[in-house]
């Protein structure tokens, strides 16, 4: 599943993803009715690192630099590109869900960016989850404080606590063999998912 | 279900042995060194007599049994199960040579399987050292008598995937006095599983906790609901070993790779009021503190001690995060210090540790505690019971039993020392008052007592 379809089937859940726009070809950009900043991303159910691979453009100010970006993606990759609207501000979340061999579908929760790859601040919680296991997730990993609000970022908790249940019921109802929504931005009015990769 | 497994009007030995190095002699031995008083069936071709028991030279020759004990060979045991399997309601072959070794035995374990099930029999094993029932007298693990010990008849029910490291577990708790419902060893796992003993124990009179090491789970999912239940009523303790091998298409996200670990089993067992233990010692006392001690229910701990040392270093193991468990040291009352002041001598301390002195008697222990049970400010109490100073007699054992037991406050009891301490010890254990022989191993029964009381405050 590519990112726009991840993003189509989370949305179907009601939980929110920056407004976008699939542009297949140059004259298609005309249609964009996006908000600058954007970022434009490779589209792709192939590649599941983008921007490892040169394949994420990030803080597009005006229609020309989205030609440009657009251009620069699709005559790399030869595939549709992902125009986004660019939201920078709040804490960065991962939420993710696996297949474990003994447990079946489990869910994960941490902080995202440098708290994932170094601390590995990360809670499991076997599928499908209540509302106090998604309460108790919140507090069992270790950067707990930084979700009380830090540096004036204010965050919803209860938003983050509505988007581990929604997806504990997307899971339960659709065909899915492992996630990562990393990162989430948690902010004070809710959560928005600006990256899924949803393997079926 | 189990009860004729665990407690069997009769037993055949399969491979019943003249020759005391072998298993087939010792689990006859063990038999009457454990005072079982059913009947025994001893079966070899050769017939004649072992250990006073009259040895029968054909299954066909003896009546239906509860338990047969097959400890012929991977290959005789194939070769006699079909027999075995018509005549008992329980089977434990103790071979190894099964599964363990490939496909062959894979194949070997099928045979038992549908063997067993043909005939409506259940199986324990193979590659298993059996079972242990101290209340029955059956054991048939082979281990030597005069290097090792058994422990007596308690309330702990012990479930384990390696036969191995429960019995050197038990034999390091038989020395402290610690006592089991039943033992039971896994092995190769062809028929009875984990679930259907942990659901068996879980309505168990005789077992007030169950303890579990195992290596891979049966049926995850099926053990999470039954635990769900069981955890309601009586604590169940993990000792979760080896990590979950990961592979297929999810490796590739960051999700897959950091559940690589054992951090999805970590989750469930939260999700199923699961404790979780990290050692074979932890195992056994957080299973003990479980069992006897009373769920905390808030962080403040009021410590009693004739030794300052072990107040201080108690204190930073509570209190600290780092090499302690992140609770916290009660503070007492005015009514309470004024009411400690007037048991202890003028020297002593009545604040949190309070510090009775070397001065301390068995009485001022009783005022003392008597004083932080009535203070609504402390949330559970570690006494230390120290036997090494002259005013303080076996009387103590009384005296903190009947606060544990009759006293509104959740008590764990530290003991420290040798001989006499461990004599001590055995009395507390008797009277099911969790106690400890180390300050860490104290302190951290509080917290496992105090993780309860919020798993049971949970909705679970």
């Amino acid at each position: 599943m590519n990112e726009y379809e991840a993003k189509e089937l989370l949305l179907k859940y009601e939980i929110a993803v920056p407004p976008n726009f699939v542009v297949e070809s140059e004259d298609m950009l005309k249609n964009m009715k996006l908000e600058y900043p954007l970022v434009a991303k490779v589209l792709s159910d192939k590649i599941l690192h983008k921007s490892d691979v040169g394949g994420v453009i990030t803080g597009i100010r005006s229609r020309e630099e989205a030609l440009k970006a657009f251009k620069k993606i699709h005559n790399k990759f030869n595939t549709p590109v992902l125009f986004e609207e660019m939201i920078s501000d709040g804490v960065e979340l991962i939420v993710g869900v696996l297949r474990d061999h003994s447990f079946g579908h489990a869910i994960m929760f941490g902080l995202g960016g440098i708290f994932t790859e170094i601390y590995k601040d990360v809670t499991f919680r076997v599928l499908p989850i209540n509302r106090i296991d998604a309460e108790d997730m919140l507090r069992d990993i270790k950067g707990r404080k930084i979700l009380e609000g830090f540096r004036g970022i204010e965050v919803n908790k209860e938003a983050i606590i509505n988007l581990l249940l929604k997806i504990s019921k997307m899971v339960g109802e659709e065909n899915i063999d492992g996630m990562d929504i990393n990162p989430v931005m948690a902010r004070r009015d809710g959560c928005v998912v600006l990256d899924a990769k949803i393997i079926k | 279900m189990f009860k004729k497994l665990f407690n069997p009007d009769s037993i055949a030995v399969i491979g019943a042995s003249h020759d005391p190095q072998k298993i087939g002699y010792v689990v006859l031995k063990n038999l009457i060194s454990h005072n079982y008083n059913g009947n025994v069936y001893p079966i070899n071709p050769k017939g004649g007599e072992i250990l006073g028991f009259k040895v029968y030279a054909d299954l066909n020759d003896i009546p239906n049994v509860d338990l047969s004990v097959i400890t012929l060979p991977a290959k005789l045991t194939v070769k006699v199960f079909d027999t075995v399997a018509k005549k008992s309601k329980f089977i434990i072959p103790i071979a190894g040579g099964f599964g363990e070794l490939g496909e062959e035995g894979k194949n070997k374990e099928k045979y038992l399987l549908n063997t067993a099930k043909k005939h409506g029999a259940r199986v324990i094993g193979p590659n298993t050292v059996g079972i242990f029932v101290p209340f029955s007298g059956v054991n048939t693990a082979l281990i030597v008598p005069e290097r090792s010990r058994f422990p007596e008849e308690g309330d702990l029910a012990f479930i384990t995937q390696s036969g191995a490291l429960g019995l050197l577990t038990m034999d390091y708790f038989a020395m402290y006095g610690v006592g089991f419902s039943a033992f039971v060893n896994l092995g190769n796992r062809v028929d009875v599983n984990e679930n259907e003993l942990l659901r068996y124990f879980g309505a168990d009179e005789k077992s007030k906790g169950i303890i579990m090491y195992i290596e891979s789970f049966y049926d995850g999912r099926e053990f999470m609901n039954i635990a769900k239940e069981v955890s309601k009523k009586k604590p169940i303790v993990i000792l979760k070993a080896g990590r979950t091998t990961r592979g297929g298409k999810a490796a590739s996200l960051h999700t897959g790779a950091l559940g690589g670990n054992d951090a999805v089993a970590d989750g469930a067992f939260k999700q199923c009021g699961v404790v979780r233990a990290y050692n074979e010692i932890e195992l056994v006392d957080y299973g003990r503190a479980l069992a006897h001690g009373m769920p905390i229910y808030g962080k403040r701990i009021a410590v009693v001690t004739s030794a300052g040392g072990v107040g201080v270093v108690t204190t930073d193991y509570i209190e600290s995060q780092l090499h302690g468990v992140n609770m916290q040291m009660a503070e007492l009352s005015k009514e309470t210090k004024r009411k400690i002041k007037e048991e202890i001598v003028p020297f002593a301390s009545a604040e949190n540790p309070v510090d009775m002195t070397a001065q301390a008697s068995d009485n001022d222990y009783d005022g003392v505690l008597e004083a932080l049970n009535r203070d609504p400010g402390v949330d559970a109490i570690l006494v230390y019971a120290l036997f090494q100073t002259p005013l303080i007699s076996e009387k103590l054992v009384d005296i903190i039993t009947k606060w544990a037991r009759n006293g509104d406050k959740p008590i764990v009891v530290g003991i420290i020392g040798s001989d006499f301490a461990l004599k001590m010890f055995h009395k507390f254990e008797k009277n099911s008052v969790p106690v400890y022989p180390t300050i860490e191993r104290s302190v951290k029964a509080l917290r496992i007592l105090y993780e309860r009381g919020k798993a049971l405050r949970r909705v679970i």
